[in-house]
């Protein structure tokens, strides 16, 4: 079986990348291919997923903005073609009570803190 | 200037000082003979066997510890050398005779997020409440230098601080301020954020007839938090930013004399993921960068030294962070004097504002925040701080609301007014622990700068990408010490409870009122200005790169012109060109 290719990546103004580094070493221990994107606008994020043929999009976000900067993000992903077939993840900081709203959205997993198994269990249950 | 390294030309002086050490032959042979006798019968042989242990906390040095102190471990301190009295060389016991007594540090609380009306608001608030500077949050596109109109700052404008695109917004955020009495520090992280933003600060300045010799306050401008620790999606090249903090200082320097014109940016480098020992080491090693290339642009290094600040981020191993604290203040004494030939005491003052961890803080419950962050300060304080900021408990959801920034200076007040502690200076001092460690601290960041001086400096070292990579192995290590439990945190890995619920948190709601109200501001100013000398502003920018102009006279000169940050960052990318940072692929 092809290994599980990640993109990490984040919004375009973010400033940390704590997380984003974190997670990744995690997907890489786990076996996974992991692509650092970092930062860059949502159609960018979106294009990049689809020429990498990656199974799994990765958002950290630290800053505010993630519901709509998320929605912006899906909404390229649907204009693409790629929102069912591409998983998408976000975590990092914003208040619990946009949890249930990010999934709504279209994110098949949003953390605000996660361990290791938790986020390669939710890959592997969402990647098909 | 020698050839040498900063270690060697350290270690020579101590070699040529006539050592006085505090203990005599005899009394420490006998204290041999008891320490021996008593390890051997009275401590049991399982405590023994773990005599010595190397703690494990979030952002830890691995600094082994024994498991208690004596005068064998401080055998060749030496008082007078070593460590002296407050106020005077080599200022490991603080930079005043009488410390807290004379002022308490500054409480200086950040000043949260919103338009430049509320944030004026904000800051009259805390002024009236006791804080006694005002510190200055920027937004994220004002951090990374995009307009609140540009397509990258959608649903960002106002978050996490305030917005500033032109001279116009920080006439309104410090209206009716006295900016010639209160202190202000102006959150510009990086080099270039600096050269564009403070020059609103300033011509708003001589745009109320307040003159610069009168502002005091402070910015970061600091390299490594522009080519290092952000992220990004475009960055200059690091020596081309070096050049620019460089310009920077000289300006600042020569026309706002009172002006703290770089904080050496330990705290954010730590906070990323380095211990406590390579946060020092790297804003060490880039203060001795910054002062070798200030002498060869012919400016002295009394006269540089003394605007020098530092920015430290105290967390959970509490007698480290004070032993650290002390530790580097010596240290730096010793650098400008030995190194560098400064003849005023005062230029080799390492004087330091310090926040609390944030990343020590947890979602897991979070009023325990309020407990970590009490700790966090009183090793700043014990440690001695000129300047403090203490976070929110609610600092891993979201910036503080109003109740946790209260909190947090009431926390300060505490320490400052109840606990007493500011009635004696330095009241570590002499503990054999905190000396042993103060020149374990000492040596362990003069190694490291030694490591850095070898890569070729630190500009080099950045450009290699040692020290992303040094983070990216520091982080990942860290984590996995927290999942398998060897670093214990309360509420989350440690007696964590079954029935965990996350709270309710305070947020500030997004405000697109405030980001439409910012383009139509933009949009006003752009037709409104005289456009020619606007343009004619940022083409002398443009050509910075090759005309050598100072960056941030240039920049001056675009926000007398009324010239948006946003203009002035693309600016910048055409004069330097772009780099790739070694994180990401």
């Amino acid at each position: 079986m092809a290994k599980t290719k990640v993109l990490m990546a984040q919004f375009p103004l973010e400033t940390h990348n704590r997380g984003l580094i974190t997670v990744a070493g995690m997907l890489r221990d786990a076996g996974m291919e992991v692509i650092m994107m970092g930062n860059a606008l949502p159609d960018n994020i979106v294009k990049a997923a689809m020429q990498e043929s990656c199974d799994v999009v990765g958002i950290s976000t630290y800053c505010g903005g993630e519901l709509a900067l998320g929605k912006d993000l899906m909404d390229a992903a649907k204009k693409a073609g790629i929102e069912k077939k591409t998983v998408f993840l976000i975590g990092g900081i914003f208040p619990p009570k946009d949890i249930p709203e990010l999934e709504k959205i279209g994110f098949s997993g949003a953390f605000l803190s996660a361990t290791k198994a938790e986020i390669v269990d939710c890959i592997n249950k969402n990647v098909k | 200037m020698s050839g040498k390294t900063t270690k060697e030309i350290l270690n020579d002086v101590i070699k040529s000082q006539n050592r006085t050490p505090l203990y005599s032959k005899e009394a420490l042979a006998k204290i041999q003979a008891s320490f021996e006798s008593w390890k051997n019968t009275v401590v049991a042989e399982k405590d023994r066997k773990t005599y010595t242990v190397i703690p494990k906390t979030i952002m830890g040095s691995d600094i082994p510890r024994d498991l208690t102190y004596t005068p064998l471990d401080v055998a060749d301190l030496d008082y007078e050398n070593d460590l002296g009295y407050a106020g005077q060389a080599p200022f490991t016991r603080g930079l005043h005779a009488n410390m807290y007594r004379g002022k308490a540090w500054t409480l200086r609380q950040l000043s949260a997020a919103g338009s430049p009306q509320e944030v004026n608001a904000r800051i009259k608030w805390l002024l009236s409440r006791g804080s006694t500077g005002s510190n200055l949050a920027l937004d994220l596109a004002t951090v990374q230098m995009f307009d609140s109109d540009e397509p990258e700052a959608l649903g960002q404008v106002g978050t996490v601080g305030v917005p500033v695109d032109c001279t116009e917004d920080m006439m309104e955020i410090y209206k009716d301020i006295p900016v010639d009495k209160i202190s202000a520090s102006i959150v510009t992280h990086f080099p270039r954020n600096t050269s564009i933003i403070l020059p609103f600060y300033l011509v708003a300045a001589e745009r109320r007839g307040i003159s610069w010799d009168t502002l005091m306050g402070s910015s970061q401008n600091d390299f490594i938090m522009e080519s290092v620790v952000r992220s990004a999606i475009e960055y200059i090249p690091p020596r081309d930013d070096f050049r620019i903090m460089n310009d920077n200082i000289e300006f600042i320097r020569k026309n706002v004399p009172k002006w703290n014109f770089v904080t050496l940016n330990g705290y954010n480098l730590r906070e990323w993921g380095a211990s406590g020992v390579t946060e020092m080491a790297v804003a060490i090693a880039n203060g001795i960068d910054i002062l070798k290339e200030q002498m060869k642009r012919g400016n002295d290094a009394d006269f540089i030294g003394q605007r020098l600040a530092f920015f430290w981020a105290p967390a959970n191993d509490f007698f480290e962070e004070v032993a650290r604290m002390r530790a580097v203040r010596r240290l730096w004494h010793r650098i400008l004097k030995y190194q560098f030939g400064c003849k005023t005491d005062r230029a080799t003052w390492l004087k330091c504002h310090v926040q609390t961890s944030g990343v020590s803080l947890m979602r897991e419950e979070p009023l325990t925040n309020v407990v970590r962050s009490a700790y966090h300060a009183l090793a700043a304080a014990l440690g001695g701080a000129q300047s403090l900021h203490v976070d929110g408990y609610d600092e891993a959801f979201s910036v503080p609301s109003e109740e946790a920034n209260l909190l947090a200076l009431r926390t300060q007040q505490v320490l400052e007014a109840e606990t007493q502690i500011c009635q004696v200076v330095d009241p570590m001092a002499g503990s054999f622990y905190v000396e042993a460690l103060s020149n374990k601290c000492e040596q362990m960041i003069i190694n490291e700068i030694d490591e850095i001086e070898k890569l070729g400096g630190l500009v080099e070292a950045v450009d290699k990408g040692w020290l992303h990579e040094k983070v990216m192995k520091y982080i990942q290590a860290e984590q996995a010490m927290i999942e398998d439990g060897t670093i214990k945190v309360v509420a989350r890995n440690y007696f964590r409870d079954p029935n965990l619920k996350m709270p309710e948190i305070w947020v500030k709601e997004y405000d697109q009122k405030l980001a439409d109200a910012m383009s139509a501001k933009l949009a006003r100013i752009r037709s409104s200005r005289d456009n020619e000398k606007a343009q004619a502003a940022l083409k002398a920018l443009e050509d910075a790169k090759n005309s050598g102009a100072n960056v941030m006279g240039l920049c001056v000169e675009c926000a007398r012109a009324d010239v948006t940050k946003g203009e002035m960052r693309r600016a910048f990318i055409k004069a330097f060109g772009s780099w790739k940072s070694p994180i990401y692929s």
